[in-house]
């Protein structure tokens, strides 16, 4: 080898060197930001929260795996009904773990039994999905200062569950979708013992419905301003009367809700698979958020939080699309405010049509109080 | 299990991305690899 | 103008200047493309949006680098020049038949995986030589493997683009089989049927053999085919009995594969053809990354509803134009999940299987596109065309044909439901 040659060599190693090293920084810091996904949010309970276990109580193969997540009890000790809160099965649909934290976080329970588990699919909360360009956290102001929450995901981290496979088989329907389904919590259930990771938390889920035989369950999701489905609550047949009862009442209160019966043919979902293997009434609510829209314009913490986007507001003006959103955008206190008014009028419809076993609950805030004073009124 | 096996071909991966960036002469061809080279080994590190 | 505009338009800029002046790959085009497009946001250098976006094909690349690796050895064992081999020597007489038959091949792996690149990595590299050898020209046997591989993602059983729409719109992945057959074989036959007789001219069979690689089936018998009998059993049995097979995934499928071809044919070195793998797949992974980070920053900055917006918002009388553009979103997946969706509902009172279906095919096509042009990129690869846009501009006609059908499916897609149901018995 001449000299000419070494040198040669030598330069395309320091370039490589170089360029790994710039990709190595580069690696350094996003890695900074990733690993922060997964330090736990900070919840304030009540002073009715009378005791907390962990999802992995009704499902032991779960411990310790990041599918594991906190169970609060809120026991009034007056025999009564059991109903199940479920936040964050879609930890990219802020108002539907918000709103069973301000729930979590005022709770009292005077007859009956509500139990929250405010991170169905913790997973979900520690990775943020490509090409969506979200903010992996947005703040809110407390009473006691600011708090900081995690947006996560619609699916479980793909560290938890991977590879993904091109076609998800939903079991035991066997229904088909896309792959990247195989790791979406509201596609998974009943799931089963010695499935996938997501299948695992589904099952362990339907076991705690079981367990602690839960009269009513709430799943609280959003959906994007273009989806039909929004505003809406979604109710299996045996759930109709209560469903349609509490859409009336909000009616009169000034708040519209369509009423969307639970299709018999897709499988998985918690209105539909909970309704039909448990004793439990489900009910699942969307409210309108524009991050999760196609149309929305620059992707940033406002978005989360104010909920305006201007291109919603020209889709809405042209008339493009038939969306649900208001001109003046769809603040996470209108959509919170929505999903707990929600939450409310139908235990209370339950309550006129159960009276046996009654659920009654206090100390939650109003639609227009939530409206007026902001969500962090309502957060310590 | 079937992670750790995706695991291990991730790795076999990155390191024949990793003698190719080092054998590459020309300089933008290294830097193709090098963007290659950063998801495969967050990976494999179980970072993201 | 607005400043989505100016972003998109800065990053295009960018990406031509890296790609024409500068002579960078174009996937290193695109992260700078990406990088141009945040700072002109405002939005800084955001590193952690730029990996993210890296991410989001990373299941796309180990599939081309394992399928590629997988190819690489059937290539080394001897097995893929001795099938290629048959395959002209069986059917060069009938060569309108040969040209189908090869474009259904070519199909397959896109059918069976909803992955365009497979074609192209796989059996598109299998008949390559063939049609070379057969005196068909670089850039039309190019365009060919390359449109095939488009027709193959749309065709059924599976097709990733109709799957990500109805995860949009929950719609369950049920009754597109016949849709997508009607919006995929139709095409693929018309194609290989022109470039039979525009492309094609007489060739002396003797000839073309020589000039193929040997086949080593007297030395090494039938245990040659073994890894692909194996890796194409696999993926068949995997869709149609998911439930009796355990899923391993296609790029662990191909390693299998790989693994198999010791000692069923010549020797090889498993490191040697994995390097020349790599080296091979590189442009198309870089891209796959590039275009990753170059969809982040058009979300995070505003410009990917900026698109949705403008091609929803084109007067009534022009809203079939909008089906026109997905194909200029230039990736499949983005385009299904950008403009696809909210074309649904665009749509909506028309029968939305079949819409849905001609959707599937207009947004495949976005795989030939630019800036990435990733079809072209692999298919220029494939047959030794550097400016992979030469092989863009040979499939015109072809895509222009496609785009066409694809409208009408929309436009006419009660009356193709009616049709279906009529001759199916089934309903739509």
């Amino acid at each position: 080898m001449t000299l000419k040659q070494e040198g040669r060599s030598y330069r395309h190693i320091v370039t490589a060197v170089i360029i790994v090293a710039i990709f190595a920084i580069g690696a350094a810091l996003a890695s900074v930001d990733f690993l922060a996904m997964h330090r736990p949010d900070v919840i304030h309970p009540s002073a009715g929260l009378t005791g907390t276990g962990m999802l992995s109580d009704y499902f032991e193969e779960i411990k310790g795996t990041p599918g594991d997540t906190k169970l609060y009890f809120y026991d009034s000790g007056v025999p009564g009904a059991t109903v199940l809160l479920l936040g964050g099965t879609h930890p990219n649909e802020p108002s539907g773990f918000i709103a069973p934290v301000v729930i979590t976080e005022n709770l009292q329970v005077s007859a009956g039994r509500v139990l929250i588990l405010l991170q169905a699919c913790a997973s979900g909360f520690t990775c943020t999905d490509p090409f969506e360009g979200c903010p992996q956290s947005y703040t809110l102001q407390g009473k006691s200062g600011p708090r900081k929450f995690r947006f996560g995901s619609r699916v479980s981290n793909p560290l938890d569950q991977w590879p993904d496979p091109l076609v998800y088989l939903h079991y035991p329907s066997g229904q088909q979708l896309s792959g990247f389904e195989t790791r979406n919590l509201n596609r998974s259930y009943p799931g089963r013992p010695d499935g996938t990771f997501t299948e695992k938390v589904g099952h362990a889920i339907m076991q705690l419905i079981e367990a602690e035989h839960v009269d009513v369950a709430f799943d609280l999701h959003e959906a994007a301003p273009e989806i039909p489905i929004i505003n809406a609550i979604v109710y299996h047949e045996k759930s109709e009367d209560v469903a349609l009862g509490a859409v009336l009442e909000l009616e009169m209160e000034g708040l519209h809700y369509s009423p969307e019966l639970s299709p018999v043919n897709f499988r998985g979902l918690s209105h539909r698979e909970w309704g039909d293997r448990t004793g439990a009434m489900p009910f699942l609510m969307e409210t309108s958020n524009p991050i999760q829209g196609r149309l929305r314009g620059r992707t940033n913490e406002d978005l989360i939080v104010k909920g305006v986007s201007e291109r919603y507001k020209q889709a809405l003006e042209s008339g493009a699309l038939r969306i649900e959103y208001l001109p003046e955008g769809e603040p996470l206190e209108r959509r919170v405010g929505r999903h707990i008014a929600g939450f409310k009028t139908i235990l209370s419809v339950y309550n006129d049509a159960h009276p046996e076993n009654p659920i009654v609950i206090e100390n939650l805030p109003s639609y227009d109080e939530l409206m007026a004073n902001g969500i962090g009124h309502y957060l310590q | 299990m079937l992670f750790w096996v995706y695991v291990v071909v991730a790795a076999y991966l990155a390191v024949v991305v990793g003698i190719e960036l080092f054998s590459e002469r020309a300089w933008k061809k290294q830097i193709a690899y090098a963007m290659i080279l950063v998801p495969l080994i967050l990976r494999v590190l179980l970072i993201k | 103008m607005s400043l989505e505009l100016i972003i998109l338009l800065a990053m295009l800029a960018t990406f031509a200047l890296g790609v024409f002046v500068l002579k960078v790959p174009a996937g290193v085009s695109l992260m700078a493309a990406a990088i141009v497009g945040a700072l002109v946001g405002g939005e800084g250098l955001p590193v952690r949006h730029l990996v993210e976006g890296g991410f989001g094909f990373l299941e796309a690349i180990l599939i081309i680098a394992s399928a590629m690796i997988f190819m690489k050895v059937m290539d080394a064992t001897g097995a893929l020049g001795t099938i290629n081999y048959a395959l002209i020597k069986t059917l060069y007489r009938w060569p309108t038949l040969l040209l189908i038959v090869i474009v259904v091949f070519v199909m397959f792996p896109g059918m069976l995986t909803g992955l365009s690149s497979a074609c192209i990595l796989t059996t598109g590299a299998l008949v390559i030589p063939g049609l070379l050898a057969m005196g068909m020209p670089r850039l039309a046997v190019g365009s060919l493997i390359a449109m095939a591989a488009v027709f193959g993602e749309v065709a059924p059983p599976i097709c990733i683009p109709v799957m990500i729409i109805g995860g949009g719109v929950d719609m369950p992945y049920i009754g597109f089989a016949k849709p997508l057959f009607l919006a995929s074989f139709p095409l693929a036959i018309a194609t290989a049927v022109y470039y039979r007789y525009r492309y094609l001219g007489t060739f002396d069979i003797t000839t073309v053999l020589s000039r193929l690689k040997p086949p080593v089936y007297d030395k090494h018998g039938l245990k040659l085919f073994i890894p692909l009998v194996v890796v194409v059993g696999y993926l068949i049995v995997e869709q149609v009995l998911p439930e009796y097979v355990p899923h391993l995934g296609v790029p662990l499928a191909f390693m299998i594969g790989a693994l198999l071809g010791f000692g069923t044919g010549e020797k090889f070195s498993f490191l040697k053809v994995s390097r020349s793998a790599i080296r091979d797949a590189m442009p198309v992974m870089a891209i796959l990354v590039g275009v990753g980070m170059f969809l982040q920053i058009m979300t995070l900055t505003g410009v990917r509803g900026f698109l949705a917006i403008s091609a929803l918002e084109l007067p009534q009388q022009l809203k079939y134009l909008t089906v026109l553009i997905m194909p200029f979103l230039g990736s499949a997946y983005a385009s299904a999940s950008v403009i696809g969706v909210p074309l649904v509902f665009v749509f909506i009172g028309k029968n939305e299987i079949v819409v849905t279906a001609a959707l599937a095919l207009m947004a495949a096509m976005g795989d030939l596109m630019p800036p990435p042009s990733l079809l072209c990129a692999y298919a220029g690869q494939m047959v030794g065309e550097k400016n992979h846009f030469k092989i863009l501009r040979q499939s015109i006609l072809p895509i222009v044909a496609a785009l066409v059908v694809g409208l009408a499916i929309v436009i006419y897609a009660e009356e193709i439901a009616h049709l279906i149901s009529a001759v199916s018995g089934s309903s739509y």
